[in-house]
Order: C-alpha cells, then sequence, then structure tokens
C-alpha cells in the first residue's frame, strides 16, 4: 500500500487506498474513478490555471472531454461507489463548467478563493458603492416620478419613454465597468504568469472586488427599470 | 439475458423501441401499427388498454381515461378546472395527489399510466419471444418524458414504471431523445433546435453537437399545451353550433352525454388530420352535424394554440445567448407538428425550413432505445447532456423563493443552501423546496417539505446544518444534510407534495404487479360475496323474527315462503363460487323473492313511511 500523506496536494483511492495528485480524476494506481473526497478548485479540477481570460473553445473542448469520462451513462454497470463517484464527479463538473464559463461569475469565484468574497449577500446588494450615488440618486428620482404619473393614470408611451432616457447612462456605466473588469483581468492575469508574490495581486483583487459589487448594483437598477416598463 | 427498451409514454399514444444491432427499431404488431393509443378503459371484468379502450370512449366513456398524461404529478387544486372537460370522474383529496376514477376503483396518474407501460411491456416481450429470444424478458425501460416536466411529473413517471414491473434505468427528455435518433443518421455538428409539439405537452431545446457530445444548451416548454387543446376548441365549437341550433347543417334534438361528445371529438381529430393534407373537408359527427370547413377557417380558429409556443421558443434562444438565425437545424417532433401553420410559423420564426426525415410519432421511441442502448452496452459513441427546465430553491423569509440551482444548468446539478436555527436548543427545522422561475413561493411549484431533524441543541444561530441539493441525470431531485459543527447527517423526512411515497408505490406494485386483471377481478368478486351475505343475514333474520309465522299464514302467497328458502338455499351454495356473476345473479333473485315480504313486514312495522324497500334494509 502506498503511504497515505494528508497533505493537500494529494487525494486517496478509496478503493486501492493509493494516493494521487489533486487534480486526479482516476486512480493512476488502480485506474478506477476517484471519489469526490478532497479536490482542489473549478480550475484545477479543469485543468486550467487561475487564470480569467479564458479560451471560450478551450473550455468547451475540456468540458466535452472531461463529461465523456465521467458522465453516469458509462457507469451504469460500475460498483454502487464508482457510480456515486462518477455521480458527484460530474455534478462538481457541471457546476464548474457553468461557474468559469460567466465572466462576472469567474471573478466572482476567483475573489472567494482568494479569500475577498463579500462578508454577505446584504452586502454584494444593498450598500450603494459610493461610485454609483449620482446615478442611482438621479434614478431614485426618475421612477418616483414614474410611479406617481402612472398612479395619476398616465398613459404608457408618457412615461416609457422616460424609462427608456433613465435606462441610457446605467448602461454606459455598466459598460464602462466591463472594460475596466477586463484590464484588470488582464493585469491579473499577467500576475500570474510571472509568479508574482501576494502584495502585488492583493491591490488587483480588491479592485476586481469593487468592480463586482457596483456590477452587482447596477444589474440590480436595471432589473428595476425593467420591472417598472413591464409593471 | 433480459431485454432493455426505451419507451415513449405519450398524451396521445405510446410505443416501444429497442436496439437491434446497433440501430434503433420501433416495435410493431403484425399489421405494422406501432403506436398503443394511451388510452386506458374498464368494465366490471377487465381493464382494456389501447386501441380496444378508445373503441370503448365511444361506448362507455365514463369509464375511459385518455391523456393522463396531464395529471402525471398533480394536485387536485392543478387540474379543477380542466377536470370537467373529461367524461372521467376525477377526484382526490385537497392538497393530495389526484385520483382518476375507472370503474368501480379509483387509480392515481402512475398506476393508470402503469396500465399503459405494462402492456407495451408486454408487446416487447410477445415480439421477443416471437424472434425465438431464449430470454424475452422487459424488466428494463428508459422512459421519456417532455423537457419541461417538472421534479414532481417526472416522480411520478418514475413511480409508473416501477408499478408495471419495469426497472427505469433512466428518464430522458423527449426533444432530446429525438436528437439522438437524427444524429444516428448523419454525423451532426452545429446548433440544433428541436420544436416537439405533442398531443399534450410542448417543449423546445436548443443543442450543440460537437464529436458525438448532444449538449443542451437551453429548454423552455408548457406541459398543458398541444393537439388536445385544439381538439377542444373545435370540440367546443361543435357542442356550441348544436346547442344553440342556430346551424342549418344540424339535426335538431342532440344530447349531451359524454358519448356523445367524443362522438364530436373523434370527428374532430379526423377533420383536423384532413386538414394537414387538404385545403378543405367536411367535419362530419354521425348523421347529425356536418359541417364544411378550409385550412384558413381552421388555421384562424387554432392560431392562437399555435402562437402560444412562439414565447417559449424565444425565451430558449434568449437562455443559450442565441439568435434564432444562428441555428443550424430545426427538427420537428410531435404529431402536432404535421399541421402546417405550425411548419410555416417555426419556418418564419428560425428563418429556415424546419425538417422532419424520421416520422415524428416514432423517433422519440428511437432515441430512447439509443440512450438505453448507451447505458446497458457502454457505447461510448454519444453522450446526452441535458439541463434541468427549471430553477430549483427554497422559501426563505417572506414566501421568497431563494433559487440554489438555476434552470439551463447542465444535469447532474448540485446546490447547497446553509440552515441555522432561531431559537435556543431548536433541534428541527422545516424546509420547503421549490421549482419555478416566479420571485413569490406561491407562484412556483412546491416540490416538497422536508424536515430536518437531531440538530444537537445549541444557543440560536450556531448550528451550521448544509443542506445539498442533487439534481441526478433523471432530473430528480435527493436531498442530504449535515450539521458542520458536529459532522452530524440529519435524518430528513420527505412529503412530496403532489406525488407518492415510496412505500405507496411498493404497495401499488404489490397489488398490481403482473396480476392487474385477476387483482380487479378479485376485488370485484369480493364486493359481490359481501353483498350476497348482506342479503342473506337480512333474510335469516326475517325468517326467524317473531311476527314471520303470522305473516306466513295470513298474507304471504302460496309456496311464497317456499320459494324464499330455496333460493336462500341456493344462494348459500354458489356464495363461495369463483364466478362473481353467479353470486350476483342469485343476489338478485333472492332480493325479488324477498321484496313482498319486506313490503309485507315494512307495513305493519311502526316504521310505515318506510315502504317501498327490500329486505336488505329492514
Amino acid at each position: 500500500m502506498t503511504s497515505q500523506t494528508s497533505t493537500s496536494t494529494l487525494q486517496v483511492c478509496r478503493d486501492c487506498g493509493g494516493g494521487s495528485p489533486i487534480d486526479a480524476h482516476f486512480c493512476p494506481q488502480c485506474t478506477k474513478i476517484l471519489s469526490l473526497g478532497r479536490h482542489g478548485d473549478y480550475f484545477s479540477f479543469l485543468g486550467l490555471p487561475r487564470k480569467l481570460n479564458i479560451d471560450s473553445a478551450d473550455l468547451e473542448q475540456r468540458f466535452r472531454a472531461l463529461s465523456r469520462q465521467f458522465h453516469p451513462d458509462y457507469f451504469y454497470n460500475a460498483t454502487p461507489a464508482e457510480r456515486r463517484a462518477s455521480l458527484e464527479r460530474s455534478s462538481y463538473l457541471n457546476d464548474a463548467y457553468r461557474t468559469v464559463r460567466q465572466p462576472i461569475a469567474r471573478v466572482e469565484y476567483l475573489l472567494q478563493l482568494e479569500g475577498l468574497a463579500p462578508r454577505s449577500p446584504e452586502e454584494a446588494g444593498k450598500q450603494v458603492p459610493p461610485a454609483l450615488l449620482e446615478e442611482v440618486f438621479a434614478l431614485n428620482e426618475e421612477l418616483d416620478e414614474v410611479r406617481d404619473r402612472r398612479a395619476n393614470g398616465a398613459p404608457p408611451e408618457e412615461w416609457k419613454g422616460r424609462l427608456e432616457r433613465a435606462r441610457v447612462p446605467i448602461e454606459a456605466k455598466r459598460d464602462a465597468h466591463e472594460e475596466q473588469v477586463s484590464a484588470l483581468s488582464a493585469q491579473w492575469d499577467a500576475l500570474v504568469d510571472r509568479g508574482a508574490p501576494q502584495e502585488d495581486r492583493r491591490p488587483i483583487l480588491e479592485a476586481l472586488r469593487e468592480r463586482v459589487l457596483e456590477r452587482n448594483y447596477i444589474s440590480n437598477l436595471l432589473a428595476g427599470i425593467e420591472r417598472e416598463l413591464n409593471a | 439475458m433480459s431485454k432493455v427498451v426505451g419507451i415513449d409514454l405519450g398524451t396521445t399514444n405510446s410505443l416501444v423501441a429497442f436496439v437491434k444491432d446497433g440501430v434503433p427499431v420501433v416495435i410493431r404488431e403484425p399489421d405494422g401499427n406501432a403506436l398503443v393509443p394511451s388510452i386506458v378503459s374498464a368494465d366490471d371484468k377487465t381493464i382494456y388498454v389501447g386501441r380496444e379502450a378508445q373503441r370503448r370512449l365511444l361506448t362507455d366513456a365514463n369509464r375511459t381515461v385518455y391523456s393522463v398524461k396531464r395529471f402525471m404529478g398533480k394536485g387536485l387544486d392543478d387540474i379543477r378546472d380542466e377536470a370537467r372537460l373529461f367524461p372521467f370522474r376525477i377526484a382526490g383529496e385537497a392538497g393530495g395527489v389526484v385520483r382518476i376514477g375507472l370503474g368501480e376503483r379509483e387509480f392515481t396518474p402512475p398506476e393508470i399510466s402503469a396500465f399503459i407501460l405494462r402492456e407495451l411491456k408486454h408487446r416487447a416481450e410477445a415480439f421477443f419471444a416471437d424472434q425465438g429470444e431464449v430470454d424475452s424478458e422487459v424488466d428494463r425501460a428508459v422512459i421519456t418524458v417532455p423537457a419541461y416536466f417538472n421534479d414532481a411529473q417526472r416522480t411520478a413517471t418514475r413511480d409508473a414504471g416501477r408499478i408495471a414491473g419495469l426497472d427505469v434505468i433512466r428518464i430522458i427528455n423527449e426533444p432530446t431523445a429525438a436528437s439522438l435518433a437524427y444524429g444516428l443518421d448523419k454525423r451532426h455538428t452545429g446548433l440544433i433546435a428541436v420544436y416537439d409539439l405533442g398531443g399534450g405537452t410542448f417543449d423546445i431545446s436548443i443543442l450543440r453537437v460537437e464529436e458525438g457530445v448532444f449538449q443542451v444548451l437551453s429548454t423552455n416548454g408548457d406541459t398543458h399545451l398541444g393537439g388536445d387543446d385544439i381538439d377542444l376548441l373545435l370540440t367546443q365549437q361543435v357542442l356550441h353550433d348544436l346547442e344553440s341550433g342556430s346551424d342549418s347543417h344540424v339535426a335538431s334534438g342532440f344530447s349531451r352525454t359524454p358519448e356523445a361528445v367524443q362522438e364530436i371529438r373523434k370527428a374532430v381529430i379526423q377533420a383536423k388530420w384532413d386538414l394537414s393534407e387538404r385545403e378543405e373537408t367536411d367535419l362530419i359527427v354521425t348523421s347529425a352535424y356536418r359541417k364544411h370547413i378550409t385550412r384558413a377557417e381552421f388555421e384562424g380558429l387554432i392560431r392562437p394554440v399555435v402562437d402560444r409556443t412562439l414565447g417559449p421558443c424565444r425565451q430558449a434562444l434568449a437562455d443559450a445567448g442565441l439568435e434564432p438565425g444562428q441555428l443550424d437545424e430545426i427538427v420537428l417532433v410531435g404529431g402536432s407538428t404535421r399541421i402546417p401553420l405550425v411548419r410555416r410559423l417555426v419556418g418564419e420564426l428560425f428563418g429556415k425550413p424546419p425538417h422532419s426525415e424520421l416520422n415524428p410519432d416514432e423517433v422519440v421511441a428511437l432515441g430512447a432505445a439509443v440512450q438505453a442502448d448507451i447505458l446497458v452496452t457502454g457505447n461510448r459513441e454519444m453522450l446526452l447532456l441535458d439541463v434541468t427546465p427549471l430553477s430549483l430553491g427554497i422559501e426563505t423569509m417572506g414566501g421568497v423563493m431563494s433559487k440554489i440551482i438555476l434552470r439551463n444548468s447542465t444535469i447532474p446539478a448540485t446546490g447547497s443552501e446553509m440552515f441555522t436555527t432561531f431559537v435556543d436548543n431548536q433541534t428541527a427545522v422545516d424546509i420547503h423546496v421549490l421549482q419555478g422561475e416566479r420571485e413569490l413561493v406561491a407562484d412556483n411549484r412546491s416540490l416538497a417539505r422536508f424536515k430536518l431533524r437531531g440538530i444537537p441543541p445549541m444557543p440560536a444561530g450556531m448550528p451550521r446544518v448544509q443542506v445539498q441539493f442533487q439534481i441526478d441525470a433523471n432530473g430528480i431531485l435527493s436531498v442530504t444534510a449535515r450539521e458542520l459543527r458536529t459532522d452530524i447527517e440529519q435524518t430528513i423526512e420527505v412529503k412530496p407534495s403532489y406525488g407518492l411515497t415510496d412505500d405507496e408505490v411498493e404497495r401499488m406494485l404489490v397489488e398490481s404487479f403482473e396480476h392487474a386483471e385477476a387483482d380487479f377481478a378479485a376485488r370485484l368478486l369480493i364486493d359481490a360475496r359481501n353483498e350476497a351475505e348482506t342479503v342473506i343475514r337480512a333474510t335469516e333474520k326475517s325468517l326467524r323474527s317473531p311476527e314471520f309465522a303470522a305473516i306466513a299464514e295470513s298474507e304471504l302467497a302460496q309456496g311464497e315462503r317456499e320459494r324464499i328458502e330455496s333460493v336462500l338455499a341456493g344462494l348459500k351454495m354458489v356464495l363461495v363460487s369463483p364466478d362473481r356473476e353467479i353470486i350476483q345473479k342469485w343476489t338478485q333473485a333472492l332480493n325479488d323473492a324477498t321484496r313482498h315480504l319486506a313490503e309485507v313486514m315494512m307495513n305493519r312495522s311502526v316504521h310505515a313511511a318506510l315502504s317501498g324497500r327490500n329486505i336488505t334494509e329492514m
């Protein structure tokens, strides 16, 4: 039997007790599918570095290849333990793929991995980010007025146009944010590539965190306008 | 080795297919017919399934059930409006599963579906036996469901399989099954939309096919939209014509019996079929009603139904992040896609003509057979990656749904949520699981209520109970929970909101497994014996009563007493007979023989008002 270490870079095959790298899916000794006891993060599970710019064709390719390796369809005749492992690994793969595929979800996940996740959902949603105070103030005034008019029986054409116009600066803000996020992402990837120390990475992550909080707030504002339009 | 098949359990028709030498084949009757109408009927002795049951719609509509798929996984509250439109009796407890009256018994929708599945199983077994297979038993199946079916509807389908004695090795979605069948012909690569309009349900699925992987990007639909709705529109129009009497083509004196309504429904379906082939037709309901109808008139009438499919198509495209023009192929599935208007509107929406080389009635079963083959043989040529059609979540404060697994997530998928306690030493937490896209709990589908028990007593807010939701490759949910501070696995009691518990399914399986007809007959025999015994007891009591001698003297006819005694003896003799009809005949005879005696005794008794009853009621 191979030595069982408990360092975080190894996982242990429950079938033969052999050790394997943390990002392996099958036991190198007995070739059985590994149960999802100890595992790496979404990036390492997919065999990707912890970077933010991702080639989507490459991601799709990895997703398909891994699906073909451990989808439950291919373990119908296997032992219950292997079937369980296949279900766990496939579920984790699907969760990883879904998260890493979407740019914003990817950044949020990275922040969480690096210990910079918002402390609570309230923090992410409620508190107005200082950079948005002006827009939020103007929008709320506009929304109040629209609601008043509607309550007084104004026809939709009278207030719908105002809502559409109110949306424009918010959407501009969102687009600006997307650019900022992608610039910061590129900086992060460069730091990862050259193995930069933690203290250099931290400011980038914190800047990303601010952008993500603002971005979520902007999304909520836009959703609010959408709701008013459909009300 | 026992056989594994693919089954399309449809609203209107069902069929079964299997893979032979790598090619999926539909199992047919000797006359070439593959479709079994999804209709179940009963008389006192027998359960009829398929075409025979369909014939009985016109003679015994009250005891004939069709479109049962519409009731799968539903509660009585869901279907109250619709229930009026069906000739059969629909009952059940408020907040519980629907029950359907079939003859003298009541069945749940999974049990009715199980009759259909059992018929398909028998057909397949007869076919394999005919082929000279050593082991012709069919004990495993892949069964298809509409992609937009929720957890309760999927679970009900799996239960139906179990009740029919089948190990349901996978539930797959109808549009994706169809795409698998199409994928066999050509090595597809690209984006495909599958538009599936069946008898009772509508699905749209958008897939990307690459390197043999059929990956669903998004799905949408309506589990209450299909050919049935078109039939209903036309039927209501004919009924209106007949009952208002305004139409000169109509003979007067129409009476709306369930059988008459079914006669109209049959004629309407025929006219609908005709209009897929021709520009005009005559809608003929026996000799009572005849109406000329053009395709343009028909299309004007059904346009709102077909339009209802377009919203889900647009939503599915938006969810996949695609424009209609980006799709490479549009595939049509389901009998209702034979309607020219449907083809035209789908073509307009996607900007290219849809295609349907394969029989739209058979393609889903073929795909199910392919999936069954993949599972059993380990054939890795193709892989289906499907999604969950509806978001899964839990009820949070204020009656709001908090989503845990979003719609269109590839399955299998997991999600987890942390719970804690609100009061000190609280040891249980209630969790309400929901499915749907709306904000408020009340607007979504209640799947189940769970009680987490065995939380170690701690101050409020201290326990950290992680509840893990797992949607498997069938799209069916399971839940586990663990208190993280103590690492104690929690027990979960599941109360499905509109489903059967495992025990109920087991009991139904035992009750019906391969003995459906015998079981049914046995129950009716028991009922007949009970009734006979009641009459015997009542007669004997009268004969022993103190007044009897006086009555026999003065009021009974010559030989009446002897007749009663001989019929009584006869009934006692046949009571142990296995022939229910003989028992009923003798029971009736004794009732008749004692009728006069009963009247006399009643007249003499203080309860003079009770006249006209027979002896059993005294």
